[in-house]
């Protein structure tokens, strides 16, 4: 969370830029509540880096494994390229990644450099007591977590169904933070087992995080008695003790329309019973994310929209049925939720079972012998700016304080008391929340007519029978050749060229080579933010270097080439040939040894000098293998055959024969039938014979 | 615009592997615009001396950097301290610039890295086309815009020569005859009769012929203030 | 009478004039010259001797002008814009003036570049001049001869005595401009007028017309370039790349048919193509001294002298005029 982890910029912070060039943030990333730079590590995946691809997310967020499977990203909501064909699959991409870095990140556990000698005591560890657990660790507080439950995550732990949230994930994430050192009490209810005042007697800050653990209940003729149950205890029960043999009845109604309810219902299926929804709202109307929604009706489970309960009707105790009415409007005319009945219009729901899943609310046993108050109306008390409570030691954090939101929100509101506290520990005026920037603008419509639809690689789900019976995840990540061309949708929103103003002097050169009319050029160029596709072709022409990229990484690949040059490798008898390809996934591991792969988002980013330098190393030849009819890009093989005669021309003068660079066009017949086809690798190994 | 291109390597090799220290020096001005002097030209060409230096034995260290221009003191006194570190300066500014840091640098040989070709403009992408040769007494007015100095190989006053060739010049299909190209534009114009006039021998003294030339703003000289007082 | 040249003394005296091509050696050996200028002896009121044709170093044309007078013959000493400044050229005419050569043609020059292009290495990469053009060269000369002035203003002490002639493509693109240029020669002095090789009859009659209404003429004695072909091959190469000639298709095709009709035979091949490009060429001469305003032919055997006595014979031009001053 400090600044400096989450503002990383690529671009040099010696460019000068014009004063209307300011730079923007991609929509993800704008639209994400912590800023995840979303696009540079999917930037990060299509090069295949995919431990720096998960540093950038584990940079702002605490618990990326548990976002990459529950997220409701918002990132992916306002991606550009959902009006050219379909958002990118983010969340799923960033689940690839961190799969993929599991390995490093188990050798590689952040822990915190410097100790301050300040304590902090976090009452709860959800999503929000976590991320403040986290912050506060990384600046080198003493942290202990109080938590209620055996089990440290909160909801996560013990609420989250584990078919869509496997434990292990979170269990990752968890490991994380207590790398950092952070001590945790276990079983131990603040209120009951300890009192708040004694917490304030032992630590510099207090922080209160415990959530909206309480279900709320109906207040209906019939539901007092068996056979109701409330949503939050019942998930508990099922996925934090491992209930799995929970005894429901055959049919069971499921009340309300949030994400709980649909937790509820589907958790319900799995169980074996019949399952019906009672929702106030139109399916439009629902507060519970459509696509939960939708696997819920996958699942066979039905959802009866507009009816409100009325009535649990029961014979000698035992439920028979739920009597509903009919719901005339949801909200009122200021949007306020405020339903309306028709109390005439009723309906019958048989069931033997009821869960009333109608949201949460605060648990208020931390009070108990706290100096904490509450005002008139019974709610908490604390300064909105900092969420101080009316003690000078206790903080809120999560959704206690915020209401229900999503995970990665409360991890959002996580940082922003942890930075309040920061400050207040240490007098220091440093902020140490996000940086704030505008973002980008919509594609114009002359751009998104010429990029190249190319359809989202949806990830499988679960067969649906399958699914109703079992309590593993439902969906099924991507495989290398899948996560790679979905990465490879990105269009680098905010994330393409800039001019430095100081050395462009208008020559007009990226003007011409850009396939979508980005740069305006008077008195110099300025490449307009939202018609830029980030191809990087007018950084590789730029006759006066003035233009570099803004967030996508064109520079690291060159360390690379010079690391895997400089390399000395006993099993090769002969130099190396260099290969230069944008089809990442599909070369190893049969690849043969003495060809040294340097793997880029997209050749385009490709300058002259990136196929005249390695001559300076003990090579035979460079080959280039671009994805060509794959390419995201317009006009790329050409100007890379372009730089290839530049290249050849250059080094005739030096003797080097022409042929010791090479392109390697595909027919599309030759790769379309799979990118990791070996007949690729013989095509390599054909023009690596031509060379020789 | 001035328009170069860089010598053949060949030659910058032999001017340049008795210096152990070099610095390629672009000049991001009118030598970038047609891709030959920039900083990134001046970037490739210090690799394609490493390749060359390590491939026949030879120890140069060869790095690069850019100036906005060569041809002005304080672009060139910006750098000055870093250039005096080198044993020699190849420059890839037009011969105006070589010459101009040669008069600045001290006992630092400048090595001419382009030839400097012609004042052209960009006809498109990678097109480059003389246009004028600062002849000093512009005569654009009587032909239509388009100088039969600089664009007529025999730089003829009274033309066409026999040598025009279907609006081609006699020297080659490539080149356009410029006073075909005048009679058509002066024809578009309504000024052809214009041309009926015998143009005399010109003045070549406002020429290179005349000499190295020099101008002077003097309102903006720093020199002159005594003038100020009169 | 300007001048008293043999060349303007037929011009004035009516007759046909017949001005004849020469071409000095690549040689400071005047002997093959010699011999070819002795061919010519008889059949021509006055020889042009080139000023380093196509760019290639030969004999200096005031040289050769010398060495052909002593033959007996009556030089146009050819000066090109190309090699001198305008203080060179002066000072040559000056230096031919007082060797007695009494004829001066004004041309621009083959472009340097020319020399490299055929089979001799030439001098590509010589610097070329032009400080004045042809039209201003006459207009030079003439302010000499007549006014006794140089061209910067200074006097001269006795004047040069020169017959002053031009050139002038008429048959080449752009073909309405060509009269024009042809006035600014005439204006600026030219006395004669000696044309590019004419092969298109039909284009030059348009433009003499024009000529004549311009009544240019009048002012100058016009001599219609005649080209003595040899091959197919040398028209197709005229034809395509030479500059300011432009050859019908008809008469191409003629020597075409001449050189097919003539078997497999090297010798024969050769024989009825020279045929054809004589009977051609004399063809021509007959039509273009039928035009008004024509005052005779210039020429241009491209080294195949010994065939002018007999074209001028055929011709009907022969014997040359002998006038006596």
């Amino acid at each position: 969370m400090p600044k400096e982890i989450l503002d990383k910029p690529f671009m040099s912070s010696q460019i000068t830029t014009d004063d209307n060039d300011k730079p923007v943030y991609s929509p993800c990333r704008y639209e994400c509540p912590i800023h995840t730079d979303v696009q540079r590590y999917i930037h990060l995946i299509s090069n295949a880096k995919y431990e720096e691809a998960f540093e950038t997310i584990r940079s702002v967020n605490p618990l990326p494994s548990t976002c990459s499977y529950i997220c409701h990203h918002p990132c992916e909501n306002a991606c550009r390229r959902g009006k050219i064909d379909a958002p990118l699959a983010i969340r799923h991409l960033k689940r690839y990644a961190i799969q993929k870095a599991t390995e490093y990140r188990k050798k590689n556990r952040l822990r915190p450099k410097q100790t301050n000698g300040k304590k902090v005591a976090i009452i709860g560890s959800g999503p929000s007591g976590l991320t403040v657990a986290s912050d506060l660790a990384d600046l080198g507080y003493g942290v202990t977590i109080y938590e209620k439950f055996s089990k440290l995550g909160g909801i996560l732990a013990l609420a989250i169904p584990t078919y869509r949230l496997p434990r292990e994930a979170l269990k990752e994430d968890i490991d994380d933070i207590l790398a950092k050192g952070v001590e945790t009490v276990l079983n131990c209810e603040v209120g009951k087992d300890i009192s708040l005042k004694d917490l304030i007697a032992k630590y510099d800050t207090v922080v209160v995080a415990t959530g909206l653990m309480k279900s709320r209940n109906l207040n209906i003729p019939g539901i007092d008695g068996q056979g109701v149950l409330l949503a939050i205890p019942f998930l508990i029960d099922v996925f934090s003790n491992d209930n799995r043999e929970f005894k429901l009845g055959k049919r069971v109604v499921v009340i309300g329309g949030g994400n709980v309810a649909i937790d509820v219902a589907r958790t319900a299926k799995r169980l074996g019973s019949d399952v019906e929804m009672v929702c106030l709202e139109a399916p439009d109307e629902m507060p519970a994310w459509s696509w939960e929604v939708d696997e819920a009706t996958q699942e066979d489970i039905k959802i009866n929209h507009r009816w409100a309960p009325k009535e649990i009707v029961r014979k000698d105790g035992i439920i028979e049925g739920l009597v509903v009415k009919r719901v005339t409007s949801v909200f009122d005319s200021n949007g306020r939720f405020n339903p309306e009945y028709d109390e005439h219009i009723t309906d019958f729901i048989s069931a033997d079972t009821v869960i009333v899943s109608i949201g949460q609310t605060v648990d208020t046993t931390f009070l108990n012998d706290s100096p904490l108050i509450v005002d008139k109306q019974g709610k908490l008390v604390f300064n909105n700016h900092d969420y101080l409570s009316n003690h000078p030691k206790i903080f809120y954090s999560g959704e206690i304080v915020t209401g229900p939101g999503s995970a990665v929100s409360a991890i959002a509101h996580g940082h922003k008391v942890a930075s309040s506290i920061h400050q207040r520990l240490n007098d220091s005026k440093t902020d140490l929340s996000f940086v704030e920037i505008d973002k980008i603008g919509d594609i114009p419509e002359t751009v998104r007519n010429v990029i190249k639809a190319r359809p989202r690689i949806s990830i499988s789900l679960l067969d649906t029978n399958i699914r109703k019976k079992t309590f593993i995840p439902v969906e099924i990540g991507y495989d290398d050749a899948s996560a790679l061309r979905e990465a490879k949708r990105c269009r680098g929103c905010g994330g393409g060229a800039v001019v430095d103003i100081r050395k462009c002097m208008a020559c007009m050169t990226c003007k011409r080579i850009c396939p979508y009319d980005a740069p305006v050029v008077s008195f110099y160029s300025r490449i307009r933010q939202e018609y830029c596709q980030a191809c990087g072709l007018c950084v590789s022409t730029c006759p006066s270097k003035a233009i570099s990229m803004r967030g996508m990484d064109v520079e690291s690949f060159r360390k690379d080439v010079i690391g895997l040059l400089s390399e000395k490798n006993s099993n090769i008898q002969t130099p190396p040939f260099l290969l230069y390809t944008c089809i990442t996934q599909g070369l190893n591991p049969e690849i043969p040894q003495d060809i040294k792969v340097v793997s880029l988002d997209c050749l385009s980013r490709l300058d002259v000098l990136d196929i005249i330098t390695p001559f300076n190393y003990a090579i035979r030849g460079v080959l280039l293998l671009p994805c060509n009819d794959d390419c995201k890009y317009h006009g790329v093989d050409y100007w890379l055959k372009m730089k290839v005669l530049h290249a050849k021309k250059i080094l005739s003068s030096l003797s080097i024969p022409q042929d010791c660079i090479q392109i390697i066009f595909n027919n599309k017949s030759e790769l379309s039938q799979n990118i990791n086809d070996s007949s690729l690798n013989a095509l390599i190994q054909r023009h690596k014979e031509g060379l020789q | 615009m001035i328009v170069g291109e860089q010598k053949p390597f060949e030659e910058i090799w032999n001017m340049i592997r008795q210096y152990r220290r070099v610095l390629v020096l672009g000049c991001n001005t009118c030598v970038a615009v047609c891709h030959s002097g920039g900083e990134k030209e001046a970037h490739i060409l210090s690799e394609v001396i490493q390749i060359k230096a390590s491939s026949t034995d030879t120890s140069i260290e060869v790095n690069h950097m850019g100036l906005v221009r060569q041809c002005e003191n304080e672009y060139i006194d910006d750098a000055i301290h870093n250039l005096q570190t080198y044993e020699a300066i190849l420059s890839l500014a037009c011969g105006v610039g070589v010459n101009f840091l040669s008069q600045k640098i001290g006992s630092i040989p400048v090595l001419p890295g382009l030839n400097t070709t012609f004042y052209g403009s960009v006809e498109e992408a990678g097109v480059f086309a003389e246009m004028c040769v600062g002849c000093g007494d512009c005569i654009l007015h009587l032909t239509g815009g388009i100088c039969p100095i600089a664009r007529c190989p025999k730089s003829i006053m009274n033309g066409p020569c026999g040598g025009t060739n279907n609006g081609k010049c006699e020297i080659g299909v490539d080149t356009d005859c410029a006073w075909y190209l005048i009679i058509q534009r002066m024809k578009a114009l309504g000024i052809l009769h214009l041309l009926e006039e015998i143009q005399p021998p010109r003045d070549w003294s406002k020429s290179f012929h005349g000499g190295p030339r020099r101008m002077f703003v003097s309102h903006v000289m720093l020199n002159k203030r005594e003038d100020a007082n009169k | 009478m300007k001048v008293g040249s043999n060349l303007e003394k037929v011009i004035l005296s009516g007759s046909p004039v017949v001005t004849v091509e020469l071409g000095p050696p690549m040689s400071a050996d005047a002997t093959g010259f010699i011999k070819k200028a002795n061919l010519l002896k008889g059949f021509c009121d006055a020889v042009n001797i080139t000023d380093c044709q196509t760019a290639i170093v030969r004999m200096s044309s005031i040289a050769g002008s010398l060495i052909v007078m002593k033959e007996g013959l009556e030089p146009v000493m050819q000066m090109t814009c190309r090699d001198r400044n305008r203080i060179a050229i002066q000072s040559d005419l000056l230096g031919a003036s007082a060797l007695g050569i009494r004829n001066c043609l004004c041309i621009a020059g083959d472009h340097q570049r020319f020399s490299g292009l055929g089979r001799f290495k030439g001098h590509p990469g010589a610097k070329n001049v032009y400080d004045i053009d042809t039209c201003q060269l006459v207009g030079i000369i003439k302010r000499m001869r007549d006014d006794g002035l140089q061209q910067g203003g200074d006097r001269l002490e006795v004047a040069p005595r020169l017959f002053i002639g031009a050139s002038w493509t008429p048959t080449a693109e752009p073909l309405d401009f060509r009269p024009i240029n042809l006035k600014k020669k005439v204006l600026s002095g030219a006395d004669f007028i000696q044309t590019q090789g004419i092969f298109d009859i039909d284009l030059f009659k348009q433009q003499m017309q024009t000529i004549r209404a311009m009544g240019l003429h009048e002012k100058t004695a016009i001599l219609a370039g005649i080209i003595v072909p040899r091959s197919y091959n040398m028209l197709k190469y005229m034809a395509t790349s030479v500059p300011g000639i432009t050859i019908p298709e008809k008469i191409i095709h003629r020597m075409l048919k001449a050189k097919e009709s003539a078997g497999s035979d090297k010798e024969e091949i050769k024989r009825r193509q020279e045929q054809e490009g004589l009977k051609i060429a004399m063809e021509l001469i007959h039509q273009v001294l039928e035009i008004d305003g024509v005052r005779g032919i210039h020429l241009q055997t491209i080294s195949w002298e010994e065939v002018v006595g007999y074209i001028i014979k055929t011709c009907g031009l022969y014997p040359r005029p002998k006038i006596h001053s």
